[in-house]
């Protein structure tokens, strides 16, 4: 059973779900608007294979697909050799193929933010998949209203805020920002790079 | 193509069929008009952030990853949209004020009391904080659960059950002095 305060929210919130409805001309621009855009294009794989497209060829863009060739060709030559030449019993297909990556080892990042009235302070990214409740990127408060924790990240690229109090997201104030994602958040971005050798 | 599911009209634009983008257009705006214009409290900002909303979905439309969920997608473009034009007419000094929304809710069809109802609400509504606002209407007039509004919005659970009840509190306050006075 409702009490009286229940009931006048629910009162309120009944009022507030009549339907509302757009200026009769709001169609129009929305379509004048989206007809502006680049149309999209997906084509099913048998699409792409049988519908005839015209292509654009310039001597620049054979020249760098020449020179992409001669290097793959020169570098595969070159891994063929030296892998003869420390197991010459190994089939030449699998040298050619199967040059190994170096592993690329996650990184220690320290990421500092100054945020005195905050109670709380975490790291979301594309690296805990945007989870504020990550154990491994909980920041503590050092003193003075710096909360810092030291996290390991991938090698690469990536996008990260803070998240303060559960609620407000901040970007790093001394890091790059990332473009508006489309839903109106800005972001930061930090590029780890593989630890030498 | 009316009858069509979202996922369906979505594959259709993605193959180039612009026109099709009018079948969601149709379909969403006056469901999402509402919203709009009670968070940012008038016609001209809320469907400025409509349609900006569905520029963007229509621009982005090969990153949506759940077309059966469309409706979804679209209305977190558009809640951010309203946060951003929100702060932007913030910034610009500018308060929200009751117009348009309370001139609708006046409106003939409806009797002289339950306009003047509405009105009271329109106010209160605007004077709330625009994050307790925002929780406030997911809440209670969008009928969403916590989870998914955290979702929505990427704030947590608790703070968002601590948006709403301040925002009914404040709810409750503002026109107890309405009616009081």
């Amino acid at each position: 059973m409702l009490d009286d305060h229940e009931r006048r929210i629910d009162h309120i919130a009944r009022e507030l779900k009549r339907e509302e409805r757009v200026s009769s001309s709001f169609d129009v621009r929305v379509m004048r608007a989206v007809r502006d855009l680049p149309r999209h294009a997906r084509l099913t794989l048998w699409s792409r294979l049988t519908t005839p497209r015209r292509i654009t060829v310039t001597p620049l863009s054979w020249g760098l697909l020449a020179a992409s060739l001669l290097v793959f060709a020169v570098a595969g030559t070159r891994a063929v050799l030296v892998e003869e030449s420390t197991n010459p019993s190994k089939p030449i297909t699998t040298a050619l193929f199967a040059a190994p990556a170096k592993k690329q080892t996650p990184q220690a990042v320290q990421f500092v933010l100054v945020a005195p009235d905050a109670k709380k302070v975490a790291v979301v990214g594309d690296f805990n998949g945007w989870d504020p409740k990550h154990a491994s990127y909980q920041a503590q408060h050092r003193g003075g209203g710096v909360w810092s924790v030291t996290a390991s990240v991938p090698v690469g690229h990536h996008r990260y805020s803070f998240v303060v109090d559960d609620s407000l997201w901040v970007a790093d104030p001394i890091a790059p920002r990332a473009v508006d994602n489309d839903f109106g958040v800005t972001n930061s971005t930090l590029v780890v790079q593989a630890a030498q050798e | 193509m009316e009858g069509s599911s979202d996922a369906v009209i979505v594959d259709r634009v993605l193959r180039g069929d612009v026109e099709a983008f009018r079948v969601l257009v149709e379909r969403y705006r006056d469901r999402y008009a509402r919203y709009a214009l009670h968070m940012l409290g008038n016609r001209e900002d809320a469907e400025e952030a409509l349609q900006d909303a569905f520029t963007r979905a229509y621009r982005s439309l090969d990153r949506c990853e759940d077309p059966e969920r469309f409706a979804a997608w679209l209305f977190r473009i558009l809640v951010n949209r309203c946060r951003t034009l929100g702060a932007r007419r913030g910034r610009r000094g500018r308060t929200f004020v009751v117009d348009d929304v309370a001139l609708m809710a006046a409106s003939v069809e409806h009797p002289s009391d339950r306009g003047a109802w509405r009105e009271e609400i329109e106010r209160a509504l605007q004077q709330l904080r625009p994050e307790q606002r925002e929780a406030f209407l997911l809440k209670y007039v969008e009928d969403l659960g916590y989870d998914e509004m955290s979702r929505l919005t990427g704030v947590g659970v608790s703070a968002l059950k601590m948006r709403v009840m301040r925002a009914c509190d404040r709810l409750r306050e503002l026109l107890s002095e309405v009616h009081s006075a």
